[in-house]
C-alpha cells in the first residue's frame, strides 16, 4: 500500500527517546529515514537486557532500541572526523530533512549548524528538539522528559491530592514532542514545495507540552487560582475513578457524565434505590458524597473481574474500561481486532510487536513494517547506492575510522566521544 | 494569514464536540490553515467548560475554549436539520479538510463515514477521532478521558506502587489523540497534493496513550515482565542504571532530581557526600535509590528549589524544579516571554487574554496564534461570502433555527 510520505528522505542525527520517536513516525508514513548512529551503539535512554540470540552482536537485540528505530535505514558515522563529517554533508546534499535532539552546543562543535548544512543543500530542512529552545535563559539548561513534566507543571498537576507531586507514564514528554516534530517537519516539507526554502524548525520540549496543561494556566490568569491534584476525580463528574476488582491490582475505571448515567449504573450495581437518593441522585450531591458512593460501587466492582465489570457496566451505556497493565495489552480484543501492535520482523530477533501510530488510513499505509537497523546495516546502500562511491573510496573511509561497520570500543569510550 | 504558512489556502471543517478533535484543528490553524469550526446554535460544548474569568460561566470565555480555538472562524449549524446537512455539504464542497468526532453510527447516518466520503468526496482529506477507533468491539462503548486511560495501560504505569493507579493530571489522552489526527491530516495534504486523491484517518483516543507508554508492552512481551508504576522514579530500571531520576522536597517545595548519566559520579560532588561517587553504589544505583534519596533530601532540605537546580544545573546535572501552573507563568527568569510563549491577545468579552503561543518555532511562515471566534461570529461571511447565500437567505436560517 502507498504511504503518504515516499519519496522524503530524512537525515537523522537523534538519540535517547523524543528523536526517535520523532523519526519513527515520519518512517512510519513512508519517509526514507537514514539513522545516523556514532560509531558505537549509544545505550536507549533505559537499559535494558538484549533479548535472547546469537551471543554476539547483543546491541542489536535490544527491544526498545528496535521500537524506537524500526522503520529506519542505518549507518555508523565518526561525526567528530573530518572525513565523517564530509560524508554527512554528502548524505545531507542527497536528502530533505536532517533531525537532532543534541544538547546545546554539539552541532557548533561539529561544525554542523543549520548554516554548514544550508551549505551542503540550500533548501535543506533542519529539525532541532531542545529541551528548552535554542535561546531565552534556559538554552543551556539540560533536562529530560521527566524534568521537563516537572517544569511544565504537570507533575504539580498529577497526584492522589496530598501534597506530593506525581508522575505521568513513564515518557509523556518524549513522546509528545516527538510527534510534534514530526508534524512540524512535514509542514516544512510543505512549506518548502509551495515556496522552495528550506527552514530550521525547533522543537522546544517544554513548549509543546504546555499546550496540555491550557486550562489549568487560563485558571492562573483568569482566577489567580493554582489548581491542585484531583487523584482520579473529575471537575463536575461523578463518580469518576477506578473501583477494586477481583484478584491482585485490579481495577476498572469508571466516569458518569450524567445522572441518566448514574441511574444505569445504579441498575447494574444492584442498587436502583440509589438513583433515587437524595444524597446521589443530582450531581451536586453525588460530587459532595463520591467517598461513600465509591464504597456503594466497590462493594459491586470487588467481586468481579475488571473486563467482567466493564462488559456489565458498557452494555448498560455507562463509560467504563479494565485498567489494563502492559501484560494484558496484546491480547486485549480491541487491539488485536484493530491490530494496534504490528507484528514485524527482525533478522536478530524474530518479530516484535510495535505499537503504531494511533490512526490508520482508509487507503494509505502508516504501518511499521521495516525492522530496526542491526548496527551499520546499510552503509553499503548509503555509501554506494546514494552516493555513487566506489570501492576505494568507501574502504578508505572505513580505514579512515570515519565509517564504523562494528560498533568500536566500550560505551565509556562512546560517552568520552560524545563529551568531546 | 502570514504569506507561505505551510497550510495557507487549506480549509479545514471542524464538526467536533471532544477537546482532541479541537486541538487537532487548533494546530492545523496554527500552521495556517483556514479552520471553520461549525457549532450548533447552541455551540459547541466545550464553552461550557471551565475556568471562566473571575468564575461567571459565559460561553465566550471559557478558558478552555479559548485556549483551543485561536485563529479558528466560527460558523453555526443545525447539522441535525436537513437545510443544516445541505449547508454543511455545500461547505465540504469548498473544504480541503474535515475532522470531525462523530460516533461511527452518527457518521454513517449523516454521510460522513468512509464508505460515503470515499464515493461522495475523493478527494477530501478527513480525520475521524473517537475514543476507540471506528472499528472492533469497542467501537460503539461510551468513551471519557478516565477510561481512555485505563484501557490504554497509561493508568497501570502512573501512581504509587502500593496503591490505586492514578489519572494523569486533565486529558492528556485526547491531546494525544489530536496530535496524531493532525500528523494524519498534514501527512495526507501531502500526498493529495501529489495525487490529488484524499483519505480518510480513523484515530484512537486509547491507541493515542497506548502510544505514549514508551515500552513497556514490548518488554512484557519479550521477558513476560508487567511493569507497573513506581512513584515518580523512572520504570523498568534497575541494578546498575544511574539514579535518581524522582522528584524529591526541598525547603520551598519540590525538585525533579536527576542524575548525569553519563557522569553519574557528579552527584557526589553537587551534595558533599563522596559515598554517591564509591563503587559500590555507582554499580547499584538503582538498587540502592531509597539510599540515595536520604542523601539527597539531607542536601535539599535547606535550598530552596531554585537554589538546588542552579547549583545541579552549573554541574550539568539536569535537575528542574517542579513548578506550580502560577509559577510557571510568573516565568522568573523571562525564558518563555523571551521565546513568544505568554501571548496577549483582545478578546471582545473575555478582555485580554493570555493564550500559548506557539508549540513549535517555524523558520519559515509564521504560527498562527489569533483569538478564539465568538459563536457563529462568521456565520454571514462564510455562508454568504462563501457560499454565496443572500441576507434574505440567511435571515429565514435564523428563524428556522439552522445557523
Amino acid at each position: 500500500m502507498r504511504k503518504p510520505l515516499e519519496g522524503v528522505r530524512v537525515v537523522d542525527l537523534t538519540h535517547v527517546v523524543a528523536g526517535p520517536v520523532a523519526s519513527f513516525t515520519l518512517g512510519d508514513l513512508g519517509a526514507e529515514v537514514i539513522k545516523v548512529e556514532p560509531p558505537y551503539r549509544a545505550a536507549p535512554a533505559v537499559a535494558t537486557p538484549p533479548v535472547a540470540g546469537a551471543p554476539d552482536r547483543p546491541h542489536n537485540r535490544v527491544p526498545l532500541f528496535n521500537e524506537l528505530n524500526r522503520s529506519k535505514l542505518g549507518i555508523a558515522l565518526d561525526l567528530s572526523s573530518g572525513p565523517g563529517r564530509d560524508l554527512l554533508l554528502r548524505l545531507v546534499a542527497v536528502s530533505d530533512v536532517v533531525m537532532e535532539n543534541f544538547s546545546s552546543r554539539v552541532l557548533g562543535n561539529l561544525r554542523l549548524e543549520y548554516e554548514d548544512l544550508r551549505a551542503a543543500r540550500p533548501d535543506i530542512i533542519l529539525v532541532s528538539m531542545p529541551a528548552f529552545g535554542r535561546s531565552g535563559p534556559y538554552r543551556d539548561r539540560t533536562a529530560h522528559g521527566p524534568g521537563i513534566d516537572a517544569m511544565s507543571g504537570l507533575s504539580h498537576l498529577t497526584g492522589y491530592g496530598d501534597g506530593r507531586p506525581g508522575k505521568p507514564g513513564n515518557f509523556f514528554c518524549d513522546y509528545n514532542a516527538g510527534l510534534l516534530a514530526a508534524l512540524a517537519t512535514m509542514a516544512a516539507v510543505r512549506h518548502r514545495r509551495r515556496t522552495g526554502e528550506g527552514q530550521h524548525v525547533e522543537c522546544a520540549m517544554l513548549e509543546g507540552e504546555l499546550q496540555i496543561l491550557g486550562d489549568a494556566l487560563m485558571d492562573v490568569t483568569m482566577n489567580g487560582r493554582v489548581r491542585q491534584p484531583l487523584g482520579n476525580r473529575h471537575p463536575w463528574m461523578a463518580p469518576h475513578g477506578v473501583y477494586p476488582c477481583a484478584g491482585e491490582d485490579r481495577w476498572v475505571a469508571l466516569a458518569c457524565r450524567s445522572d441518566a448515567e448514574f441511574a444505569a449504573l445504579c441498575d447494574v450495581i444492584e442498587r436502583p434505590e440509589l438513583a433515587h437518593d437524595p444524597r446521589y441522585a443530582a450531581l451536586p450531591a453525588r460530587y459532595r458524597n463520591q467517598d461513600a458512593l465509591d464504597a456503594l460501587i466497590g462493594a459491586w466492582t470487588r467481586h468481579r473481574d475488571e473486563y467482567e465489570a466493564m462488559d456489565a457496566l458498557q452494555r448498560a451505556g455507562v463509560a467504563a474500561g479494565a485498567v489494563l497493565d502492559v501484560g494484558q495489552l496484546h491480547a486485549d480484543p480491541q487491539h488485536v481486532a484493530r491490530r494496534f501492535f504490528v507484528p514485524v520482523a527482525h533478522p536478530e530477533t524474530g518479530p516484535a510487536p510495535l505499537p503504531r501510530v494511533a490512526f490508520r488510513f482508509a487507503r494509505m499505509s502508516a504501518e511499521p513494517e521495516r525492522p530496526a537497523p542491526c548496527f551499520a546495516q546499510h552503509t553499503d546502500y548509503v555509501l554506494r547506492e546514494l552516493l555513487g562511491m566506489a570501492d576505494a573510496e568507501v574502504r578508505e573511509l572505513e580505514q579512515s575510522g570515519a565509517v564504523a561497520r562494528d560498533p568500536r570500543g566500550s560505551q565509556e569510550e562512546g560517552r568520552e566521544v560524545a563529551r568531546k | 494569514m502570514p504569506d507561505g504558512s505551510a497550510l495557507q489556502g487549506v480549509r479545514v471543517v471542524e464538526l467536533v464536540e471532544g477537546l482532541a478533535g479541537a486541538y487537532c484543528g487548533k494546530l492545523l490553524a496554527g500552521l495556517g490553515a483556514d479552520v471553520l469550526k461549525v457549532e450548533p446554535p447552541s455551540g459547541d460544548s466545550l464553552r461550557r467548560a471551565g475556568p471562566f474569568p473571575e468564575d461567571h460561566p459565559n460561553p465566550e470565555a471559557s478558558g478552555l475554549f479559548l485556549h483551543l480555538n485561536p485563529a479558528k472562524r466560527s460558523v453555526t449549524l443545525a447539522i441535525e436539520t436537513e437545510t443544516g446537512r445541505r449547508l454543511l455539504g455545500r461547505l465540504l464542497d469548498t473544504a480541503d479538510v474535515l475532522v470531525h468526532d462523530l460516533a461511527p453510527g452518527r457518521a454513517r447516518a449523516i454521510g460522513l463515514d468512509d464508505a460515503s466520503l470515499r464515493n461522495e468526496r475523493p478527494s477530501l482529506v478527513a480525520a475521524a477521532v473517537t475514543f476507540f477507533g471506528s472499528t472492533g468491539p469497542y467501537a460503539d462503548f461510551a468513551g471519557t478521558e478516565i477510561v481512555a486511560q485505563a484501557l490504554s495501560g497509561y493508568m497501570s504505569l502512573t501512581g504509587d506502587p502500593d496503591r490505586e493507579p492514578l489519572k494523569p493530571y486533565g486529558y492528556l489522552a485526547e491531546y494525544q489523540a489530536g496530535l496524531h489526527a493532525a500528523v494524519a491530516v498534514m501527512a495526507a495534504v501531502l500526498a493529495r497534493d501529489a495525487t490529488d486523491e484524499g483519505d480518510l484517518a480513523d484515530v484512537s483516543v486509547t491507541e493515542a496513550a497506548c502510544f505514549a507508554l514508551g515500552g513497556p508492552p514490548q518488554l512484557a512481551w519479550w521477558f513476560d515482565r508487567t511493569l507497573k508504576r513506581n512513584g515518580t522514579r523512572l520504570i523498568g530500571v534497575g541494578g546498575r542504571h544511574p539514579y535518581p531520576s524522582t522528584l524529591r522536597p526541598c525547603a520551598d517545595g519540590w525538585v525533579h532530581a536527576h542524575s548525569n548519566n553519563r557522569n553519574p559520579e557528579l552527584l557526589a560532588a553537587l551534595v558533599g557526600d563522596q559515598w554517591l561517587a564509591s563503587p559500590e553504589v555507582l554499580d547499584a544505583m538503582t538498587d540502592r535509590a531509597d539510599e540515595i534519596d536520604a542523601v539527597v533530601d539531607r542536601w535539599l532540605a535547606d535550598k530552596t528549589k531554585w537554589q538546588a537546580v542552579a547549583a545541579a544545573q552549573e554541574m550539568r546535572l539536569p535537575f528542574t524544579e517542579v513548578l506550580t501552573p502560577a509559577e510557571l507563568l510568573e516565568d522568573r527568569e523571562g525564558h518563555l516571554r523571551s521565546r513568544g510563549e505568554l501571548v496577549e491577545v483582545e478578546h471582545p468579552v473575555a478582555g485580554t487574554v493570555t493564550q500559548l503561543g506557539p508549540p513549535v518555532h517555524l523558520g519559515a511562515g509564521a504560527w498562527v496564534s489569533d483569538r478564539a471566534p465568538l459563536l457563529g461570529e462568521h456565520t454571514a461571511d462564510v455562508l454568504c461570502g462563501t457560499l454565496g447565500l443572500t441576507h434574505d437567505d440567511l435571515l429565514r436560517l435564523r428563524q428556522a433555527g439552522v445557523v
